[in-house]
């Protein structure tokens, strides 16, 4: 029996180095590189094997050799031409005053043709006209002539990637017009493209740096409604009396007279006082499940009975301002999916202190409700708190690191620890091992 | 490095042959029946309702019910109620009688042996010292082991040490005999030596191994026996505290020969008046107010007045005596005082039924097992938070200021707390309570604990690499 309880042990130790190793902490061998084969073959996806790596340098030749041979490996796979086709070379324009109708195209023709004017964005701020390739199916905005905006986000993401090539538009530069503009047009550097769209439409150089390495780590990110800082909070009731449980001394009505009248007979003297003590009183106890009872006097909060807030009734920073959908979530952008994760963006420079008890709660009561479900969870206690009721991601950023969190909701209260492990039936049978576990 | 890294390798062969006989324990004595002498909760007195059936038609039943029904209202059974004294120089409470350490102990594993880990154990351990009992007491266990772990530690450093020399000296040939170097691109190479790095988690397995087959052998006349299931000693520390229960198991079943300690043994009564327990349990602040007030089993005493000191002022005693230098009497009450913040946090979880002891050495505010320690590790790390969130508190600038100061907490300090509960394979809890407006000295403690409200979080790092699927 006892071994079981180290299996258990065991077990959850093992999920949990799981969960906590990170692969980015590993170290590289970087002689690996010379055996991949994506050099030439795009279809293989495997990546190499990490290596090991000595503690502290020694007089070896062998160790030196393996120093450079990585080192070397590390240059030959930078060195690697990269090309860029003109086939599939995209261009965008900037468009420093918002979406716009094409050239030759105006506002009022489009009303009178009874279209609904320009549906975008009005943070996009950089058009393709022509679009190719396959970041548009989780990236920028379709309009009506087919050209696609894109965000200064997704914009940057792609300048940075090498995939866009933004130019400036000829109003600024003044280039000839006619025929040949896009030929003549100026193309924007890596340094404009930043100082033109970081701080533009809420764009903080933080949210950012969450967006581009959630992007390059493969997830899809969208923003969130809770986008814009400025908005104002509406003003709802902050002070949810109702979603605390209150300890019942006693039930209503009938049935509450008459288990007072119960516990009367089975406690006739009751000592039990709240007020100077002992709370669960003197003499005889039937069973512990009554004590427990009794001690129960702490209010806690119970996320089920919360409403859902609305995204703008929370307090920057601490608001969801990235959906996130994994690599394998398919997305449609007229109809989205709902998010895998959703992440609110701190920086640790501007937002010194962890959040207040009020700036967290209604961080997660604007997420909707995710208990715990399926088998496993019902079957596993610490697995279904540490799910919790409702869950967002912290993206604390200092200075260009990101570290992200998980925040949850658990319900403590909710999971009687008592009723699971009666000690009569744990004498018994194997008993409170399984139920243990629960 | 052959003969330290052969029963290393040799494992992984051994481990597929799962032993169909009970994993037998290593060379440490049995573990005491835990599960019996820890099987109540609290150090309370629960009688199930022993009335004799009661048969409607037969009216010398119902009189039966009816006479111990009334015995039981006459002679109520009592319980026993301990008591402790209040040291007000140290803010400290204290209990020194055997009896209700051991009971406050076994019944919720309350306080700590002020010479020991955790449970009281030092006159145990003094025995065993003197020789007076057989078996080891944990703290020994834990010290042999630390020491077999440094010796295979510097083992592994000398086997380094060596592999360099060696391959010095190969280089050195290579380069009279004019050889060109072995590549090292080939990560064969680089794998194959990776192999032979000596592991000190896998020789401290072998050698526990090593250790039960030869027991087993004994045990089993010298019959050849199949290898027990390698993973019963796979890695991480097993929960392990020594207890009285331990060392009878040790002695009757004597699965360890008692050479010296044998011949007195028989002693043992007088050794007991040789020397007194030097101990003392010391039961934190919280929980004694817990058992005051909550359970009422223990009474504590002040030690200069020598009465007992009633829940109504001990609450304000501990209260005062939670800040250091603790407050005078003049002194007003606060509502988030730090006792009042930890003991609304200590009851909450106490009544849910988890066993609350302090978390100072994973450095967070408490920690929480279920069941016990002495069953398994703690799964859950709690940190409080005190929480101004009512209306109350955000009335003027000045409490405006006041409340942004006392909840304030650095993210650095949050990594840092997070950071070490991973490495230990807890998750982090973060309590926060909210703190009510100052009330008038009310003596009800009841409506004064149930205006505080507790919410939990629970903070989890987030690996992007990880959930992407």
């Amino acid at each position: 029996m006892a071994d079981k309880d180290e299996d258990a042990i065991r077990g959850t130790s093992v999920e949990a180095t799981q969960i906590e190793t990170d692969l980015s902490d590993e170290t590289q061998d970087f002689r690996l590189l010379n055996h991949l084969n994506f050099l030439t073959d795009t279809a293989s996806s495997s990546l190499p094997k990490r290596g090991e790596k000595d503690f502290e340098p020694n007089p070896t030749e062998f160790q030196a050799d393996v120093l450079s041979a990585s080192r070397q490996a590390m240059h030959n796979a930078l060195a690697h031409p990269r090309l860029h086709n003109p086939n599939t070379q995209v261009i965008g324009i900037y468009a420093p005053e918002g979406p716009a109708p094409p050239p030759g195209v105006n506002l009022e023709d489009v009303s009178k043709f009874g279209g609904k004017g320009l549906n975008l964005h009005p943070d996009a701020c950089v058009c393709v006209p022509i679009p190719k390739g396959q970041y548009f199916k989780t990236m920028g905005q379709a309009d009506r002539w087919n050209r696609i905006w894109l965000l200064p986000e997704e914009a940057l993401f792609l300048v940075e990637r090498g995939s866009l090539d933004i130019r400036w538009p000829t109003e600024i530069t003044g280039a000839a017009d006619g025929e040949d503009a896009e030929e003549l047009s100026i193309p924007m550097s890596l340094q404009a493209a930043y100082a033109c769209f970081i701080g533009r439409g809420g764009l903080t150089l933080e949210r950012y740096t969450v967006f581009t390495g959630l992007r390059r780590t493969g997830y899809a990110a969208l923003r969130a409604p809770g986008w814009d800082d400025t908005q104002a909070e509406s003003s709802m009731d902050r002070n949810q009396e109702h979603v605390f449980r209150y300890p019942q001394r006693r039930g209503a009505g009938l049935v509450g007279v008459l288990s007072q009248v119960f516990n009367w007979v089975r406690d006739p003297f009751c000592t039990a006082s709240t007020t100077a003590g002992p709370a669960v009183g003197c003499g005889m106890h039937r069973n512990y499940v009554d004590v427990y009872r009794r001690l129960a006097m702490i209010p806690w909060y119970d996320p089920s009975l919360a409403a859902e807030r609305d995204p703008l009734d929370t307090m920057p920073p601490f608001r969801v301002v990235f959906h996130i959908f994994k690599p394998s979530t398919p997305i449609k952008k007229t109809a989205l999916p709902p998010p895998d994760f959703r992440i609110a963006v701190v920086n640790t420079r501007e937002t010194t202190s962890i959040p207040t008890l009020e700036q967290i709660g209604t961080l997660l009561e604007s997420t909707p409700l995710d208990p715990p479900r399926g088998e496993k969870m019902q079957r596993m206690l610490y697995m279904r708190l540490r799910n919790g009721y409702r869950n967002v991601i912290l993206a604390v950023v200092d200075q260009g690191i990101v570290s992200y969190l998980r925040l949850a909701d658990a319900a403590f209260g909710k999971e009687k620890l008592y009723e699971t492990q009666a000690p009569s039936s744990a004498s018994k049978r194997n008993g409170n091992y399984r139920n243990k576990k629960r | 490095m052959a003969e330290v890294t052969s029963p290393a390798k040799a494992s992984p062969a051994v481990g597929p042959e799962k032993a169909n006989t009970r994993p037998a324990r290593g060379s440490r004595p049995p573990r005491p029946n835990y599960k019996h002498i820890h099987r109540f909760p609290f150090p309370l007195n629960v009688q199930p309702v022993l009335l004799p059936p009661v048969i409607p038609h037969n009216p010398v039943s119902i009189i039966s019910a009816v006479l111990s029904y009334l015995t039981f209202l006459i002679s109520p059974p009592s319980q026993e109620i301990y008591s402790a004294y209040f040291d007000p120089a140290t803010s400290s409470i204290h209990v020194t009688d055997e009896r209700a350490i051991r009971a406050l102990w076994e019944r919720g594993f309350f306080g700590k042996g002020n010479l020991s880990r955790s449970e009281p154990s030092w006159l145990e351990r003094e025995k065993k010292r003197r020789g007076l009992l057989g078996g080891q007491s944990s703290e020994e266990v834990t010290r042999k082991r630390r020491a077999e772990r440094r010796e295979l530690k510097l083992e592994r450093a000398r086997s380094e040490r060596l592999l360099i020399e060696e391959r010095l000296k190969v280089e050195a040939a290579a380069r009279e005999s004019g050889r060109a170097t072995p590549s090292t691109d080939g990560v064969a190479d680089a794998t194959a030596i990776t192999i032979e790095k000596f592991s000190v988690k896998k020789a401290m397995d072998a050698k526990y191994r090593e250790s039960r087959e030869a027991r087993l052998r004994t045990a089993q006349n010298g019959e050849p026996v199949p290898a027990p299931d390698a993973s019963s000693s796979a890695n991480g520390k097993s929960v392990r505290f020594s207890s009285v229960a331990e060392e009878k198991e040790v002695t009757s079943t004597s699965t360890i020969p008692l050479q010296d300690s044998s011949s007195t043994y028989g002693d043992d009564v007088d050794a007991d008046d040789i020397f007194e327990n030097q101990e003392h349990l010391q039961i934190s602040n919280e929980e004694a107010f817990f058992l005051v007030y909550g359970l009422g089993v223990l009474r504590v005493f002040d030690r200069e007045q020598s009465s007992a000191i009633p829940a109504s002022s001990l609450l304000p005693l501990l209260r005062r005596h939670s800040y250091f230098p603790p407050n005078d009497d003049s002194a007003k009450l606060e509502p988030d005082d730090p006792f009042m913040l930890s003991y609304v946090v200590y009851h909450h979880f106490r009544s849910l039924g988890w066993v609350v002891r302090s978390g100072v050495k994973f450095g967070t505010d408490y920690l929480l097992y279920n069941r016990g320690p002495v069953f398994s590790h703690a799964e859950f790390a709690v940190i409080i938070v005190p929480s101004y969130t009512h209306s109350y508190w955000s009335q003027t600038e000045k409490l405006k200021e006041y409340a942004a100061a006392k909840q304030a907490r650095s993210w650095w300090w949050l990594h840092c707390v997070n950071r070490v509960q991973a490495q230990v394979k807890k998750s982090l809890v973060i309590c926060y309570v909210e703190v009510p407006p100052p009330v008038d000295s009310s003596q009800d403690i009841g409506t004064l604990l149930g205006q505080y409200r507790v919410r939990e979080f629970l903070l989890r790092r987030w690996i992007p690499n990880r959930t992407r699927d």
